[in-house]
């Protein structure tokens, strides 16, 4: 699940906009009509693979498979069904685990990185982004031999960990920390190229201020650079966030792998699947989805409002 | 105000963003269909007949020949070589084959491609073969609604040739919708090398079973007689103790009663086995397994399993040496006449009700299940015992002869087919996958089988009414 970043017409205009510009700005109108030029491109796709599919689905959500009206029935339904509690609660305990430590690591990292030399900083870069090449179920793959104490380069970690056997490297315990490293590696690394190019954009003049007022790489690392690149944490954070619930590669190819060990049901992704293909349930299996929109977009606000993601300069 | 406009349109780009690249992963992960990593192997067990592999002479009923035109056939990796073999006889038939992971394991793979093809209104293939017995029973009915009439297909004259209890299984509301690739009754495959050299006698019933699994942990620590790690160990034991897991199916009530006194002696029978070694809680499928207690090490003593265990588990998947492993009866409970036991796969062939050649459909599952049988004695031979009588008796006469085993393990097998218990139904839902991550992973975690039966019940309980069944527990 975990995806190369990739900036959105929306993230880009805000990085446009967020920043201190040199120079003379023109007036409103010209501005919006040149960025309705970038967002062009781009909408036919967000009209035909995200908002028409919305639509549907909170369509379905809340008719009858006829198409009758029946309010939040499909809701309630589809939250008491044995498998709801149980697949939110994972997903939940999983991006609370992702996220910090995506935010501690490439934070970290990426400042880190940026405080080094032009060239070994390029190829830690290149190396971290490495991991991100592997598409979601390629990494999976890959993680499976890796856990699997009889053939990964890793078993005498997986023996310190207590592990001797495949099943027990994937014991219900470990899942969440499990699908959380795996997202982490791959994300990661785009996520530090990301930032690492928020923080080229600080003018170089600042750092040089506050070298000269007597502040170490720590400190301005801690008190320049972070809170200057607030924004794009802000922005990964609601990426991040958004994907973490909607797990779904991870637990389903390891369900097969472990041949049925690990539930078909464990993310609420996963629970929606079955619901509409196993059980012919698409609506309550379209509730699910609305909640985990709901849960998303109240996610986004959230951090969207407390950071002053979309705040303008002007 | 116009600011707070931008901005929330600026959160539903972005999380609309997010919901697009994910939904893209999630269609790509819909349609992986083998299962991953090393522990790819299915009940049914991993095909090593060759792709060109001859039909044997059965007796078989004249196939129609004339079949022509496209067929799309499902089928998993050991029914490849059927497929394929199949393909090459019939030059005027297009066949498309599509291999997928068998429906193994209380897999869902089937359920979902349905409902997508329903949804779609096209895109189903005429035939399909499944490893899990009682995909029939879902795809008779609503809302899947798929299974053609096996019997109008077929001819009476030929299903007659399968036994009436597999016959029986394939019946939902009164419609044959399958016919039975093979039969699986468990036996008791026995490493008869082993049981020479250690001075053992092959046990009769389950306690002695137990017993010897006491002495072997003591003198022979490390040696196995079983295992408790499949997705489908609960066929194996409970079934041929009579426990009422998926008891008195009648439309949408089932018994599921894990209190019931065949179910507690049995766990209480295997607890110690599985404490001191003897049963693990792993699966023959797993590179640990094979590993740990397959090839040179040698360590499979004796294992109750289904008949098709024969070479697909000893020889190609665990890699033991020819002229060790033989069958034993079936193992009886204590003094309990008549003796029973369970069945793991059998898996059935389906064609589909939306076919646009029916006749190709019927000629290949004809051909499928009466005519393919390469080389009985060797290590291409079919997997499993076939469901069709005369078949059966070429495939049972070729086993007989096969240098691979110790000694003819056909008597067991052909006395096992008639004792699988009556009393198991079979259901809408995929019952093996709660074993798996309810027992399995406790078993792992050092819990007791006994302990974790409760869970159990409740898990096949609520599995059970998501399917729609009003569930009884006595």
């Amino acid at each position: 699940m975990s995806d190369t970043p990739v900036l959105t017409p929306a993230a880009q205009a805000t990085r446009k906009r967020g920043l201190p510009v040199g120079g003379a700005r023109r007036k409103g109108d010209t501005r919006t009509g040149r960025g309705f030029g970038f967002v062009l491109p781009y909408l036919p796709f967000l009209v035909a693979f995200g908002i028409l599919p919305m639509i549907y689905a909170i369509t379905l959500a809340f008719t009858t498979r006829k198409g009758k009206f029946i309010g939040l029935k499909n809701f309630t339904q589809a939250g008491n069904d044995f498998r709801f509690g149980p697949s939110f609660e994972h997903v939940f305990v999983y991006t609370a685990v992702w996220l910090a430590a995506l935010i501690v690591f490439v934070v970290g990292l990426a400042l880190v990185l940026h405080g080094r030399a032009g060239r070994a900083s390029s190829t830690f870069r290149f190396l971290y982004y490495i991991p991100g090449a592997l598409a979601g179920a390629a990494s999976v793959l890959v993680w499976l031999f890796m856990l699997d104490p009889g053939v990964s380069p890793g078993t005498f970690l997986l023996h310190i960990l207590g592990s001797h056997l495949f099943v027990e490297s994937i014991a219900p315990g470990h899942l969440p920390f499990i699908f959380a490293m795996i997202a982490f590696w791959t994300g990661a690394g785009g996520w530090i190229v990301v930032l690492h190019g928020a923080l080229n954009t600080i003018p170089h003049e600042l750092e040089e201020a506050a070298r000269i007022d007597g502040a170490g790489p720590v400190t301005i690392a801690l008190r320049l650079k972070l809170p200057m690149i607030g924004k794009w944490i802000a922005y990964m954070v609601i990426l991040s966030f958004a994907t973490g619930t909607q797990l779904f590669v991870e637990p389903q190819l390891v369900n097969e792998a472990s041949l049925g060990m690990v539930p078909d049901t464990w993310s609420s992704n996963q629970l929606a699947y079955q619901l509409a293909f196993r059980y012919g349930k698409f609506n309550e299996a379209a509730a699910v989805s609305v909640d985990l929109l709901l849960i998303g977009l109240i996610a986004a606000v959230i951090i969207v409002t407390r950071t002053g993601l979309f705040r303008r300069e002007d | 105000m116009r600011m707070q406009r931008r901005m929330c349109l600026a959160v539903l780009a972005t999380a609309l963003a997010v919901a697009g690249c994910s939904s893209s992963s999630k269609s790509s992960a819909g349609s992986t269909n083998s299962p991953a990593g090393g522990a790819s192997s299915t009940p049914a067990g991993p095909a090593t007949a060759p792709a060109n592999a001859s039909a044997g002479s059965g007796s078989a009923p004249a196939a129609s020949s004339d079949a022509s035109g496209n067929l799309t056939v499902w089928v998993d990796a050991a029914r490849l070589p059927d497929a394929k073999a199949y393909a090459a006889a019939h030059p005027n038939v297009h066949v498309n084959i599509v291999t997928f992971d068998g429906d193994g394991n209380g897999a869902t793979s089937l359920q979902t491609k349905i409902q997508l093809w329903n949804k779609a209104g096209s895109g189903w293939p005429d035939v399909i073969f499944s490893e899990q017995v009682n995909d029939p029973v879902w795809m008779a009915q609503q809302p899947f609604d798929f299974a053609a009439d096996m019997g109008k297909a077929l001819g009476s004259s030929v299903t007659s040739q399968w036994p009436k209890t597999s016959l029986a299984q394939c019946t939902v509301n009164g419609t044959l919708v399958c016919i039975q690739d093979n039969l699986a009754p468990v036996v008791l495959w026995v490493n008869q090398k082993l049981m020479t050299q250690f001075g053992y006698t092959v046990p009769t019933t389950w306690q002695d079973w137990a017993a010897l699994g006491e002495k072997v942990a003591k003198d022979h620590p490390g040696y196995i007689i079983g295992t408790t790690g499949e997705s489908f160990s609960h066929w194996i034991y409970f079934w041929s103790n009579q426990c009422p897991l998926e008891a008195n199916v009648k439309d949408t009530n089932v018994t599921i009663n894990v209190s019931d006194t065949h179910c507690t002696e049995m766990a209480s029978l295997l607890d110690p086995l599985i404490k001191n070694g003897t049963v693990p809680p792993l699966s023959v499928f797993t590179p640990d397994f094979a590993k740990k207690y397959g090839g040179a090490n040698d360590k499979v003593l004796m294992m109750p399993g289904a008949a098709w265990y024969a070479q697909s588990v000893f020889d190609s998947t665990l890699k033991i040496p020819a002229g060790e492993i033989t069958s034993a009866p079936p193992l009886q409970w204590g003094t309990d006449t008549p003796v029973t036991t369970g069945q793991v796969g059998g898996g059935p062939w389906i064609i589909s009700k939306h076919s646009s050649n029916m006749k190709a459909a019927a000629d290949f599952v004809l051909w499928s299940t009466t005519v393919f049988n390469p080389d009985p004695t060797g290590a291409d031979a079919r997997p499993g015992l076939p469901g069709y009588g005369p078949l059966a008796t070429s495939w049972l006469a070729g086993m007989a002869t096969n240098k691979y085993f110790a000694a003819d393990p056909t008597p067991a097998i052909k006395a096992a087919a008639n004792q699988i218990w009556q009393g198991w139904d079979l259901v809408t839902y995929p019952d093996q996958p709660v074993w798996s991550n309810t027992v399995v992973t406790g078993l792992v975690a050092g819990k007791s089988l006994s302990s974790l039966m409760p869970a159990f019940g409740n898990g096949l309980s609520q599995a059970a009414k998501a399917a729609g069944y009003t569930v009884a527990s006595h």
